[in-house]
């Protein structure tokens, strides 16, 4: 049994080649009488920046929670490393280790220092010792240029330095993906090129990443593979300069014309 | 360009508008001289014949000096009341307003305060200072009063205690997703909010000493049933708290692979805590007034709180100052941490205490 199986949990076994990092199959997702999530098909591979754009309530987030199973699909399969993580049986804790997530509201924890918010995880997860967790906790702040910052609370932060300090909490647990959910939305208009540049050199470093943004310009130009979702299924998807410049669907060609 | 025309200001009305402006300012000093007169003028009389002695009070209270002093400060406030309620309407400045509202207000005090003692006086001095006022009775007493002082703070500080750690892990078990978890914590909190203090204590003492012949000393006995109140009533106050954090806390926290009690212990409940702060000291406020509870008990000497040590002196002397004496007693163990509440409030508002790891 190798490491990383045991690290999921159930099923344990070899990961089988070939398989993609990501896989959704088939999922619904209901929120009472609300379908939000109306069978969603999708392939990730490694080393993948996946940019899902659509309207505001076309369950982007909801989707992108499945993925970590912070939300549990009503029905359907992910698939992460060739494992159905969404068996009961799986340790998601674990699973979790191996995925980031950042979200639009950045949801530091307001009580802890910059550098406390990313220790925390490091020690009561991964167990890691104090020094080299806060080691490493300086490097990833350093990564993201608030290494002055290291002892500030969230509350003497600005909205983009927490979003920096969110990614650098997420990069700290070196995760195989990141999740991140439209972390530009809340910021004002001045600090979102400085969260936008940390994201362009994570992809360019190789991240595997899936963003949820309304970022049009930078789905363009950093995105791999891009995916227009509207009501809960995929209406549109592709290399993200072709859907740009030749959209194949009215719906695509409607939500592009209003956000361009 | 147009402008709205200015409106023509009426010449004798703007007059009287700009002669009224100083009436504010003599309206409160008026008023606020009233309210000194009489709570000042009573107090330096009394301070004047002397406390220690009941009949020095009375004479006091009885004397010319006070009546003159209170009938001028009535006359005084009703005058600053007439003054300033008469004029605020037509004052031309925010401030000059405050000035004759103020002084009407601190005016009708005034009077209204002078009045009722004008009232009383009329009655049985002498027996009112002999039986509320008699603090010569006291004074040999005082070492009895501080036993009392410590007995409660020492019983109502163990409830606390307990009661806050066993509230602490009795409202994680409320807020659980799961109906089996949650219900049996229910109906303990339920039992214990629904039901008088005084019952629990009795049903813990006498009942568990007779129907199950576990002796305990009354102190014990209700060390018990204070926390076990106490948990109740602050497992409701922490659930409310750790309900107040927002969402995106404990998401945040999972997304990093922390567990469900892992989150809860690093990251909820740290900053739950911070916010229920102010309700637990009210409710610590109430606990060491509801220890009072405890003199049904039967008390030996040395474990009397404050308010048995009262009470059985009233029954001793007879006379009411013992209660007087206990009441004061919670005052000044209440007064700074009602004041304490209120800064602990201001700081959690102005975020300074959140932001202390
Ligand atoms: N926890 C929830 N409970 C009920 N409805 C929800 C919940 N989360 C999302 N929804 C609903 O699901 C729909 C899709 O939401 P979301 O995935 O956040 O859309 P998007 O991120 O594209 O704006 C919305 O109508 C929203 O109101
Ligand atoms: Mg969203």
């Amino acid at each position: 049994m190798s490491r990383e199986a045991n690290a999921l949990g159930w099923p344990a076994g070899p990961v089988p080649a070939g398989a993609p990092l990501i896989r959704l199959e088939a999922i619904h997702k209901w929120f009472g009488n609300l379908h939000v999530l109306k069978g969603i098909d999708l392939d990730l591979a490694s080393g993948h920046v996946l940019v899902v754009i659509g309207t505001s309530g076309s369950g982007k987030s909801t989707l992108l929670r499945c993925i970590d199973m912070l939300e549990e699909p009503t029905s359907g399969h992910v698939w992460f490393k060739g494992r159905d993580i969404t068996d009961v049986r799986v340790n998601l804790n674990e699973v979790r280790t191996h995925m980031g997530i950042v979200f639009q509201a950045f949801n530091l924890f307001p009580h802890k220092t910059a550098l406390g918010n990313i220790t925390l995880a490091l020690e009561k997860v991964l167990h890691m010792p104090r020094d080299q967790a806060r080691e490493r906790a300086r490097a990833e702040l350093e990564h993201v240029g608030l290494g002055q910052k290291a002892l500030s609370h969230p509350g003497q932060l600005s909205g983009g330095e927490q979003q920096r300090v969110a990614i650098a909490r997420a990069l700290a647990m070196r995760p195989d993906l990141i999740l991140f959910d439209e972390v530009t939305s809340a910021l004002d208009p001045k600090l979102v090129a400085e969260v936008l540049a940390v994201m362009q050199r994570l992809a360019s470093e190789g991240t595997t990443m899936v963003v949820v943004t309304h970022e049009m310009g930078f789905a363009r130009e950093v995105g791999t593979h891009l995916v227009f979702m509207d009501e809960g299924v995929i209406v549109e998807q592709g290399e993200p300069k072709a859907v740009f410049d030749n959209p194949q669907h009215e719906q695509t060609r409607r939500f592009l014309s209003s956000v361009l | 360009m147009n402008r709205i025309p200015a409106p023509r200001p009426i010449r004798g009305f703007v007059a009287l508008r700009e002669g009224s402006r100083p009436l504010g300012v003599v309206s409160a000093v008026v008023g606020g001289l009233a309210l000194a007169v009489v709570l000042g003028g009573t107090t330096s009389v009394l301070a004047e014949y002397g406390i220690r002695r009941e009949d020095r009070i009375a004479a006091a209270l009885q004397s010319r000096e006070l009546f003159t002093l209170l009938v001028f400060g009535s006359l005084l406030g009703a005058g600053a009341t007439a003054l300033g309620f008469g004029t605020y309407r037509r004052m031309p400045t925010r401030v000059s307003r405050e000035e004759a509202i103020a002084g009407a207000v601190l005016g009708l005090q005034a009077a209204i305060g002078g009045l009722a003692l004008l009232w009383f006086i009329q009655g049985d001095m002498e027996r009112f200072a002999r039986n509320f006022l008699s603090f010569e009775q006291i004074v040999p007493q005082y070492e009895a009063f501080l036993n009392g002082a410590r007995n409660t703070l020492v019983l109502a500080g163990a409830g606390e205690f307990f009661g806050v750690i066993l509230g602490l892990v009795l409202s994680v078990f409320t807020i659980s997703k799961r109906a089996v978890v949650r219900a049996p914590v229910r109906v303990y909190i339920n039992l214990f909010r629904g039901t008088p203090l005084l019952l629990q204590l009795s049903l813990i003492y006498f009942g568990l000493a007779l129907g199950l012949g576990v002796n305990m000393s009354a102190y014990t006995a209700a060390i018990l049933a204070f926390s076990l109140n106490t948990g109740a009533y602050s497992a409701e106050v922490f659930r409310a708290g750790i309900q107040s954090i927002e969402r995106g806390q404990m998401e945040a926290a999972r997304g990093l692979g922390l567990g469900y009690m892992q989150s809860m212990r690093y990251v909820i409940v740290p900053q739950a805590v911070r916010r229920v702060i102010p309700p637990l000291m009210n409710e610590f406020v109430i606990l060491i007034k509801d220890t009072s509870l405890i003199a049904f008990l039967g008390l030996s000497y040395a474990q009397r709180d404050l308010f048995t040590v009262g009470s059985q002196g009233y029954s001793q002397f007879f006379n009411a100052t013992f209660y007087v004496a206990s009441g004061l007693g919670y005052l000044v163990v209440t007064l700074p941490l009602i004041r304490l509440v209120t800064w602990v409030e201001k700081r959690l508002r102005s975020g300074l205490l959140g932001a202390v790891a």
